[in-house]
């Protein structure tokens, strides 16, 4: 599967109380498209989409808040897995979407292949988690175990490096933050 | 030294979370918070990295609620791109409490020279306003570093000498 495939697919499983923070590059594109609007689409900030988002659920412990994340991102900021894992935010959920390259900056491969995802994420005690190949016939199945368990959780898809010709995203991050605590003020 | 006690209630007034990574200089203050736990309205977040520090505090405020993050100012070497590209560019408010590693206490300790020598400048070089915390004049430092966080939604940073708020 695509990365905006897997990411479409995610739409039948969200609501308007549900917050989104994606990864710098076309993940954040590809989330603005694809998914209800607005959420915390990152433009830089490389290796802290795992960070951001840990504050975002422990400052709205009564909203699922889901990572988005490519595997570039995911190795850069390793250490932040490992605090959201101590603390454990029932509302987190953290999907590395992994097609092992840089692929925004043009396909440039990365260190992705060396980490056995399984046993890392294994290791850090999600009370879900899951590691395979994305694919057609089980993406249902697993986006919604992964977003409706009612516990910290971890998922790694391998998809396939490719991206879809998106405009970029039209808001400033100024308007990006206006937007989103805009929505935020109407949760609580 | 300022008053772990005052200084600790002053921050619950006006954040709900307190993040970083330690210095020796805030040894007193995180023994506090540490000791304190269970009855503080201020919620403390261990981090990994002083940029993972900042990312967390910036999720914290996309919630609309009010971050300090704390660290030597070794870290201020980590956090360029959360800053520029992350707190800045997205106009979050938060408070740097940053330690002012380097000067004449630290001669000891060649591995924070340079950082001292350049701390400041590397503050005004991402020009990020910033306030040295002094022992006699902390709240007025600090209600000014925060009115200024406000006008300009944006991080702002105290440096803290040695002795200020640990022994």
């Amino acid at each position: 599967m695509k990365g905006f495939e897997v990411i479409t697919a995610m739409k039948d499983y969200i609501s308007e109380k549900d917050i989104i923070i994606s990864s710098n590059g076309n993940i954040s594109r590809e989330v603005y498209h694809h998914l209800p609007q607005p959420q915390v689409y990152l433009r830089g900030s490389m290796g802290l989409p795992v960070a951001v988002g840990l504050g975002l659920a422990l400052a709205n412990p009564n909203n699922r808040v889901i990572v988005v994340t490519g595997d570039g991102n995911f190795l850069m900021g390793m250490g932040s897995s490992v605090t959201a894992s101590f603390y454990k935010p029932k509302n987190l959920k953290i999907l590395i979407l992994d097609n092992k390259s840089y692929f925004t900056t043009g396909g440039q491969q990365t260190v992705s292949p060396a980490l056995n995802y399984s046993k890392f994420i294994d290791s850090l005690n999600a009370e879900y988690k899951n590691s395979k190949e994305a694919s057609k016939d089980q993406i249902k199945e697993d986006l919604s175990r992964f977003l409706n368990s009612n516990t910290f959780a971890m998922l790694h898809l391998i998809i396939e490096a490719s991206k879809e010709n998106l405009e970029n995203i039209p808001w400033h991050p100024e308007n990006i933050t206006k937007e989103f605590t805009g929505k935020i003020s109407k949760l609580s | 030294m300022i008053d772990s006690a005052a200084f600790i209630s002053f921050l619950e007034k006006n954040f709900q979370f307190i993040c970083g990574v330690p210095c020796t200089y805030f040894k007193k203050m995180l023994i506090f918070l540490a000791e304190h736990k269970s009855e503080l309205q201020l919620q403390h977040i261990l981090a990994t990295r002083e940029d993972e520090a900042m990312g967390i505090a910036s999720g914290v405020v996309f919630s609309g609620k009010q971050a300090i993050v704390y660290m030597q100012n070794s870290g201020l070497g980590n956090v360029g791109d959360a800053l520029t590209s992350l707190a800045q560019l997205y106009k979050l408010p938060m408070v740097l409490l940053i330690s002012y590693r380097g000067l004449e206490s630290d001669r000891s300790f060649p591995e924070h020279d340079i950082m001292g020598e350049v701390n400041e400048a590397v503050l005004k070089a991402f020009n990020v306003p910033y306030w040295i915390l002094s022992e006699s004049g902390w709240e007025s430092e600090m209600n000014l570093a925060l009115k200024e966080m406000k006008n300009s939604s944006s991080p702002v940073a105290l440096l803290v000498k040695d002795g200020v708020l640990s022994e």
